[in-house]
């Protein structure tokens, strides 16, 4: 009985919230009929991780904005965030993701919104009570609630599945309907998502679904609960369900691979033995694409994996410890499971075995952000979470979701972006790229990054239409280079974001399984500014040197080029290894959002925090596999 | 008997979950039987359809016959607990009951709001009011050649450079070529200035045309620009932006019906706030 009444108390709060939002009728399809370009002339930057208020853990962190409020932001509106301050992208975004957690869509402000005479829980009732205590209480009983996640060790009232999918679907019906009034194809792309939040014990495993169909067909599906699942077959048969029922399109995108403790990308079946084909192939079909970098860390590459690649470690800092609930510490045989260009390393090796790569994708950037409110920029940087809104106090805030101080608001990268070379700015063209894996990440910065790979590509191309050679000749970022003897031979270009910082350099990460069997990785410097000043010495190549003036938090461009472009061949071909190339940009340093705050707030920073850095940004891969 | 399919989805209401918990807590308390009305409960085809049509959007799958007779099951003790908590007067005094309606009185407005279909006058006098917000940006057919960082150096070839190309020469630039498009037709000064930067974007506006000009900085250093074509925009139709102003429409009607609805609902109430002492 008492049970009944909780349940009946938490999904009573959730459904009135939303009870303005049913009566609503359904937006009018639209046809699309926007032109597609010959080939993707233009990226499509946007965000594929955003929570509003619907997200059990956003509300409790405090964010009062929902869906549409979130969209408007995206496509350049300002909005009032909800600390009261006015905020505005400097720049509009293409698209948007609106990407809520499933689990619990709505409970939290359920929760909130309970009577307190009918919660029996112990615990349920003295977090309705911090919540209600106002900003800092309600936080404090997130970092609770998150805890128990983490442990496995929530009130059975609070997963509740019958009161929860009542839920769940008004929420899900009133974020479909936003999402589609604005949806304006050829101007901004709203996809229709969420975030499938599977965990095993604190272990991150979480993944983004994004359809690529309009309110019609995804009306047809809820959104499912992964609660305490530890593999992701219930996503895709749910994914597989779909697509066969009504002829649409899904996908999903793994993120923050550096808090899964080594189970992100695993060399054998989730919970072990032999990876098979079947699996490989399935995942790579349904996950064509990784979020690789975003406000909770970068995932690219660890200076434990990679100790002979001294621009690895970007972002890693506070979150290499433990996993994502920090309930368990990280011990430096997981690594290997969490890091993108391991994982590509992993997917050649497993590919070498059983004839298929599961880890054949693509990369991206995104926010993650809780605040409604889609920002990457340093300058304008809203925070994780709403009670990390721009504030004195939020760098050297403990940020932490369990019980130890081991991570605080400095942590948090004002990262990042997913750039896409799409035909058209539309649901479609977007998605279709994302299958393709015509995609890549950007710590933030809007750096226009393009990469074929071809055999014939000779230095005359560069003079002339390369990009139509390089559709022609070859292949662009995310495909295969078809089998072939001589080396492959690849066009680089980077132009650096007209409103930002230079660039330092570009690199191409080479990964491969040498005759031996063994995964192995070489990072080239291919092209950087002032060539004829910075020569490589011992194989390293010198600084680009650093302009930023912490006192204003400012840099200068006085060094550093505004493109890069160039042909290189591999050095070390070999035509009977598998191998894939990576095209890593840094910018010159820039301030973080740190050295920001201290000018805007007057602060004196420990001298742990970081205060400058060189962001970047990581093509997807091209694939070479022997013939 | 049909139900409504409206009154069938009341009937699923989670608040009848909540109710019955209370109900029977409070009824036992009382001790008294209590008035409930009509004492007949019909579960027929349009009932047992709207249940198995929330499982299958649920969970992707009919239930099973089982699951089937549990949720009619529940249904029915639902309603029994409905129908006799609000003869009980449960309802009554409780903060949940109150937000819930609460929240169903301004979902009246809002879908007021929204089951009116803008007329385009509506849409059309939105538009006139701010016609800044709707406007298309001018669109540019043009030519730009870089020519280098922004330095004195780099200034001077320009000029050099610039006096060349309207001669009609051809002259060979030392700085590589952006890999940006060298020539743009039918571009619009917000799509310009995502690809080379505002600053950019805002110095076209005063560039003459039909000959080279500049240096204009980009973000990326110096050009030289020749405007072929600037088209200022049309002002915006309705039918151009017809999207943008129904979103616009439709926020602004719901906070407009919400407002409206309480001042009404004010009008018949005495409102006495004490002081406190």
């Amino acid at each position: 009985m008492t049970g009944t009444a909780l349940r009946a108390a938490l999904a009573l709060g959730g459904a009135a919230l939303l009870a303005g939002c049913e009566a609503a009728a359904p937006p009018k399809p639209r046809p699309d009929s926007v032109k597609l370009s010959e080939f993707p002339d233009r990226v499509y930057w946007g965000d594929t991780h955003l929570h509003t208020s619907n997200s059990v853990d956003a509300f409790g962190l405090g964010v009062r904005l929902g869906p549409e409020d979130a969209l408007r932001f995206a496509r350049g509106e300002a909005v009032t965030a909800t600390t009261g301050m006015q905020a505005k992208l400097a720049r509009p975004l293409d698209f948007l993701v609106i990407a809520d957690h499933a689990e619990g869509l709505g409970a939290t402000k359920a929760l909130y919104d309970a009577p307190r005479l009918f919660i029996r829980d112990e615990r349920m009732r003295r977090w309705h009570d911090m919540m209600h205590e106002g900003p800092d209480g309600s936080r404090r009983a997130m970092v609770e609630i998150l805890a128990a996640r983490g442990a496995n060790d929530l009130p059975q009232a609070m997963l509740n599945p019958d009161g929860a999918a009542e839920r769940t679907k008004s929420v899900w019906n009133a974020s479909i309907d936003a999402v589609e009034r604005y949806n304006e194809p050829g101007r901004f792309t709203a996809f229709h998502g969420y975030e499938y939040t599977l965990m095993q014990g604190g272990n991150n495993l979480h993944r983004n679904i994004i359809f690529r169909d309009g309110a019609d067909r995804v009306r047809s599906v809820v959104p499912i609960d992964p609660t305490y699942k530890a593999t992701p077959d219930e996503i895709w048969n749910a994914m597989e369900a779909y697509e066969k029922d009504t002829g649409g399109r899904v996908l999903a995108i793994p993120h923050n691979g550096n808090l899964s403790n080594g189970l992100m990308f695993e060399l054998t079946m989730p919970g072990g033995g032999p990876m098979t084909a079947a699996h490989a192939r399935r995942r790579a079909r349904l996950e064509p694409v990784v979020e690789i970098t975003q406000i909770k860390g970068d995932s690219e590459a660890h200076p434990y994996l990679s100790p002979n690649d001294e621009m690895a470690g970007y972002g890693v800092t506070g979150w290499e410890l433990n996993n994502l609930m920090s309930n368990q510490p990280k011990q430096p045989g997981m690594f290997a499971g969490e890091y993108v260009r391991e994982a590509l390393k992993r997917g050649l090796l497993i590919e070498a075995a059983t004839g298929a790569n599961p880890y054949k994708f693509g990369v991206i950037g995104s926010t993650d952000s809780h605040t409604a409110l889609a920002t990457a920029d340093e300058d304008n940087f809203f925070g994780k979470h709403s009670g990390n809104e721009p504030s004195a106090a939020r760098a050297l805030s403990p940020q932490n979701i369990g019980p130890r101080p081991e991570r605080f608001g400095w942590h948090y990268l004002a990262s990042g972006y997913a750039g896409v070379w799409a035909r058209a700015n539309t649901r479609a063209a977007i998605f279709d790229a994302m299958a393709r894996r015509e995609v890549y990440a950007t710590t933030g910065p809007r750096i226009t990054l393009r990469l074929f790979a071809g055999r014939d590509f000779t230095p005359a191309d560069l003079k002339g239409d390369w990009v139509r050679a390089g559709y022609a000749r070859g292949v662009p970022m995310g495909g295969e280079l078809p089998p072939g003897k001589t080396p492959p031979r690849l066009i680089i270009s980077a132009l650096k974001d007209p409103q930002g910082a230079n660039l330092d350099r570009v690199q191409v990460v080479k990964g491969w399984v040498d005759r031996a069997g063994k995964a192995r990785e070489r990072v080239f410097d291919v092209a950087w500014s002032s060539p004829e000043t910075r020569r490589p010495v011992g194989g390293r190549l010198p600084p680009v040197g650093d302009t930023v003036d912490l006192a204003t938090a400012t840099y200068r461009n006085s060094i550093g080029a505004a493109t890069l472009t160039t042909l290189w061949a591999d050095p070390d071909f070999d035509p009977a290894v598998r191998a894939f190339y990576y095209v890593r940009v840094l910018e010159i340093p820039t301030p973080t959002w740190p050295a920001f705050d201290a000018v805007r707030y007057k602060l004196k920073l420990p001298p742990q925090v970081r205060v400058k850095a060189q962001e970047r940004a990581y093509s997807s891969p091209v694939w070479v596999t022997p013939g | 008997m049909m139900i409504p399919a409206r009154i069938a989805s009341l009937l699923r209401e989670p608040l009848l979950h909540f109710l019955l918990a209370g109900g029977l807590v409070f009824a036992i308390m009382q001790g008294r039987p209590a008035d409930v009305g009509d004492r007949r409960i019909v579960v027929d085809a349009a009932v047992v359809g709207g249940i198995i049509e929330h499982h299958v959007r649920a969970f992707r799958r009919v239930p099973t016959a089982a699951e089937l007779d549990d949720l009619i099951r529940n249904h029915v003790r639902t309603e029994i607990y409905y129908r006799e908590a609000l003869a009980l007067g449960l309802d009554r005094d409780d903060d949940a009951v109150k937000k819930r309606l609460r929240n169903k009185m301004l979902a009246i407005a809002a879908a007021r709001a929204e089951a009116q279909v803008p007329r385009d006058a509506d849409l059309q006098a939105l538009l006139d009011r701010d016609p800044a917000r709707y406007a298309r940006p001018a669109r540019y057919w043009l030519e730009q050649r870089f020519v280098g960082d922004d330095t004195p150096a780099s200034r001077a070839a320009a000029a050099a450079t610039l006096a060349a190309l309207n001669r009609g020469a051809a002259p060979a630039l030392a700085a590589p070529a952006l890999p940006l498009p060298a020539r743009l037709a039918a571009a619009p000064a917000d799509e310009l200035a995502m690809q080379f930067g505002d600053n950019f974007a805002a110095a076209l506006a005063g560039l003459p045309t039909g000959r080279w000009a500049g240096p204009v900085a980009s973000g990326f250093g110096l050009h030289l620009v020749r405007i072929d074509r600037r088209e200022a925009p049309p002002p915006s139709r309705l039918a151009d932006v017809r999207q943008r102003l129904e979103n616009d429409w439709r926020r602004a009607a719901i906070a407009r019906a919400e407002a409206e609805d309480l001042k009404a609902l004010m009008a018949r109430y005495d409102v006495v706030i004490e002081p406190v002492r």
